[in-house]
């Protein structure tokens, strides 16, 4: 009994300083308004934290560790990136990681545990499947995470500056009423682009073949590579509840495999459009004639993936550039020198034509952005830490590490030393994930690159050409609290039973005649309200 | 007066009820404590508001899932591979206990019992990998059947495959784990039984039906009812790690579908309320099966 009433009691104290916090958060979004006034803009902004910081608080950080780096240390603190942060910001944080793979499941349990850590590195308003749920205005009405206006108003001067001085990432990073929620992950301009379909270009070569750009050219050359190379499954790709083909020829038929922006601005949802038949058919009649994997869908991890194309049952993908392609091409080379993948460009019907979609991320990479808990005791502090990263010194050390020890600067830009990209036993990524955060809240740098290959510094431009700035759904837009429990109720039996008849139509299981049931389905299900609501809050978001 | 009885025994052993405290508060705290966290079926959960401050929304949760266009199929799901597990996971043990039981060679017993019993003890994530990678396209399963002419399929993509997979797989891993129990049991009929067979004529066929079998059916008929209480639990781990979205017509079963909405969507409530219904049908499964074998058979739980 006792407990129970202690318990109570703690809680009560709790709501009454969320309420407070509340309070405060509602005040000073009014001095963020008045900041931005024209008047207030010219006016210097508060000094921001000297560093390093003097202080005997120490912060705890829930987020995800590098794979690469996972592999030589087990906490981020006991890197060299991690002690070099620690002596440069004066900030002691002791940081927890979710197992690779199971983030979004420790998440979950994390935000059901109650007891959160100071900061959380997470997808925050990014939407899908991997973010938290409700979006980030949720998050805020479910005390999980701060609103940060006034913090970064008084505490991040160099977050403020970036914002005020790119009103695009600006919009992306708050709520529809004008709440910050994160420190975002700023990709740099050249780093939007960074997956599409790739293609053995030794056998091209060899077959007298061009790099594919029409999706009949595409059938010829997986036709010769299955008959004349004897790949038993010639395209293949990562299967992860969406296949990744999609992007790749799903976008000639000027759709795509989820919700986009058409030409007149409206969101559609691609599955359902009647251009989606004609892009099912493809897939069905190639991999009715073994074009396709037999087996895509149980490559859930890249295992499977890299031993098709190591093993030459496969000659075609769609990937990533430095973790596919990149990591392919040093393998692939070592078994086989003549071992060459070129990037093909977003096929279309029509020669010529330039590809309606293809991927293209945005500006602001949700999935690696930090938040401040709404638990926190040292909500300042953790700003103050944040926004190291994007100040100038802060920004040189999340890119490129240590300086004299991991890269070193020449005519002024920083390169990595030979330490880092000649070192015998690890590849470049693995050296640099132990001394900068290769994903994080930070400011990216178009100077740095992964690319070991002249083949992936032309990949960025041939994906890059494509209508995807156009037709790309932001994934930033915010749905209400109210609009998002509706949301949360109809996703997960539209996305799943879209999933199991792609599936199905794909391996010709299902008639294709069966599609205009298959629609009228998923519009029983509750589509068009989704597309409502995705609509709305885009409008939303265009009005930011 | 049995209540009158439970008193004076308490006086009389009091060293040995206090010895049972420790049991009871482990039931208490672990198995019963958590139990009011079901509530959360009936309320709007959310995390940060807690069990308590989470609004009621009575059997909304219920309601979705039963006029949802998953009910009948996990449903059909789950009953169909229990049900499949019960008929060809259930007895597969107790046969080859029986075999076991005919055979003399000590040596060649013990080599059959620790070679059926090792892949109870592989991880089922391992297992799991194993019976991917033996039933891809181009995989020794696949081998097999080319070697013989038939066509390559890929199992694990077929769903008229599933279920067949996840129960032969089930009997290979546990069977050699299931005789154990009742080669125990055996041990435990009396040899003079089988004495008085023989003299009375009984060959090995006679003796089994009449003797052998007869003696293991209360540890059988006990077994059974347990196995009939767990019925509607097919463990979604091993589903989980088998199936994928072309297969989910027949093998996406209730604890499956609990887990991607539960944990993976972070419907708590909506995962709690699927999964108190489930464990109400196990409850009054449980509950049908004894009474029948007690009118039936006098053996029984309670």
């Amino acid at each position: 009994m006792g407990k129970y009433v202690n318990k109570k009691s703690f809680s009560m104290a709790l709501s009454f300083v969320v309420a407070s916090s509340v309070i405060v958060g509602c005040s000073t979004q009014e001095t963020g308004k008045s900041s931005a006034s024209p008047k207030a803009s010219g006016a210097p902004t508060a000094a921001g934290a000297v560093y390093p910081i003097s202080t005997q608080e120490s912060l705890t950080s829930w987020e995800g560790i590098d794979t690469n780096l996972a592999s030589f240390v087990p906490n981020l603190a006991e890197s060299p990136f991690g002690q070099q942060l620690e002596k440069e910001t004066g900030v002691k944080v002791k940081y927890t990681h979710p197992a690779d793979g199971q983030s979004k499941e420790q998440f979950n349990l994390l935000i059901a545990s109650n007891k959160l850590p100071d900061v959380i590195e997470y997808n925050w308003g990014g939407g899908g499947a991997m973010a938290y749920p409700g979006g980030p205005e949720k998050a805020i009405a479910d005390k999980v995470i701060l609103p940060l206006n006034a913090l970064i108003d008084k505490q991040a001067p160099n977050l403020k500056k970036l914002l005020q001085q790119d009103k695009e990432l600006d919009k992306m990073i708050k709520t529809d009423s004008g709440n910050y929620y994160a420190f975002p992950m700023i990709r740099p301009d050249n780093g939007l682009v960074f997956r599409g379909p790739m293609i053995r270009k030794d056998w091209l070569d060899e077959l007298n073949l061009q790099v594919p750009q029409t999706i009949d050219e595409w059938y010829t050359v997986l036709k010769a590579f299955k008959e004349k190379k004897g790949a038993s499954a010639p395209f293949t790709a990562l299967y992860s509840n969406e296949l990744n083909i999609q992007d790749a020829f799903i976008g000639a038929f000027k759709t795509a495999n989820r919700f986009y922006i058409d030409d007149q601005g409206k969101v559609k949802y691609g599955p359902i459009d009647p251009q989606f038949k004609d892009a099912l058919t493809l897939l069905r009649k190639w991999y009715a004639e073994g074009l396709l994997d037999k087996d895509f869908a149980l490559n859930t991890d890249s295992k499977a993936l890299d031993n098709k194309l190591m093993s030459d049952s496969a000659g075609a993908t769609v990937g990533l550039l430095s973790g596919g392609m990149g990591r392919w091409m040093d393998t692939g080379k070592k078994k086989n020198p003549k071992f060459q993948l070129v990037a093909a460009p977003y096929p279309t019907l029509k020669k010529g034509e330039r590809a309606f979609i293809g991927q293209r991320d945005f500006k602001y990479n949700p999935a690696a952005s930090k938040a401040v808990s709404g638990d926190s005791k040292n909500a300042e502090l953790a700003v103050k830490w944040l926004d190291y990263a994007y100040s100038e010194k802060g920004s040189l050390l999340f890119n490129f590490g240590i300086e004299g020890d991991s890269y070193k600067m020449v005519n002024n830009v920083p390169t990595f030393t030979e330490k880092i990209t000649k070192n015998e036993k690890f590849n470049l990524q693995q050296m640099v994930s132990q001394y900068t955060k290769p994903n994080g809240p930070f400011l990216g740098d178009s100077r740095k690159s992964f690319n070991t290959f002249k083949e992936q510094d032309e990949a960025i431009k041939i994906w890059g050409e494509t209508d995807a700035v156009k037709h790309v759904l932001p994934l930033f837009i915010t749905p209400t609290v109210e609009e998002s429990k509706e949301l949360a109720k109809l996703n997960t039996a539209i996305g799943s039973y879209k999933e199991e008849m792609f599936v199905k139509f794909v391996m010709g299981k299902e008639p294709i005649e069966k599609f205009d049931e298959y629609v009228s389905r998923i519009k029983e299900m509750g589509i068009d309200k989704v597309v409502k609501i995705n609509q709305d809050a885009l409008d939303r978001y265009n009005k930011r | 007066m049995p209540t009158f009885g439970i008193f004076r025994d308490i006086r009389k052993n009091k060293l040995l009820y206090v010895m049972l405290i420790p049991v009871l508060l482990y039931y208490v705290v672990f198995h019963y404590g958590p139990m009011y966290g079901a509530i959360i079926a009936f309320k709007d959960f959310s995390p940060r508001l807690g069990i308590w401050g989470s609004d009621w929304v009575g059997f909304e949760h219920f309601q979705t899932f039963f006029t949802g266009p998953y009910f009948w199929r996990t449903i059909k799901n789950t009953v169909l591979i229990s049900l499949y597990q019960l008929v060809f996971g259930f007895p597969a043990p107790i046969l080859l206990a029986l075999l076991l039981n005919e055979v003399k060679q000590a040596l060649f017993k013990r080599t059959v019992q620790t070679i059926t019993y090792m892949p109870h003890f592989i991880s089922l994530v391992v297992i799991c990998g194993i019976i991917k990678d033996f039933t891809v396209s181009d995989g020794v399963v696949n081998d097999v059947i080319a070697f013989f002419g038939g066509e390559r399929t890929t199992f694990l993509l077929e769903p008229s495959f599933f279920r067949s997979v996840y129960v032969s797989t089930g009997v290979w891993q546990h069977i050699g784990w299931g005789t154990i129990i009742f080669l125990a049991a055996l041990t435990g009929i009396d040899q003079e039984q089988y004495e008085a067979a023989k003299i009375d004529g009984a060959g090995r066929w006679k003796q089994m039906t009449n003797v052998t079998i007869p003696g293991i059916m209360p540890t059988i008929i006990i077994l059974l009812i347990l196995d009939i209480g767990r019925m509607m639990n097919v463990g979604f781990e091993k589903i989980i790690l088998l199936y994928n979205p072309g297969t989910y017509e027949t093998a996406d079963v209730i604890s499956s579908y609990v887990y991607r909405v539960g944990l993976q969507d972070f419907n708590y409530s909506f995962s709690s309320a699927v999964g108190l219904f489930n464990s109400v049908i196990n409850f009054i499964l449980l509950i049908c099966s004894n009474w029948l074998s007690r009118k039936f058979n006098d053996t029984s739980l309670w």
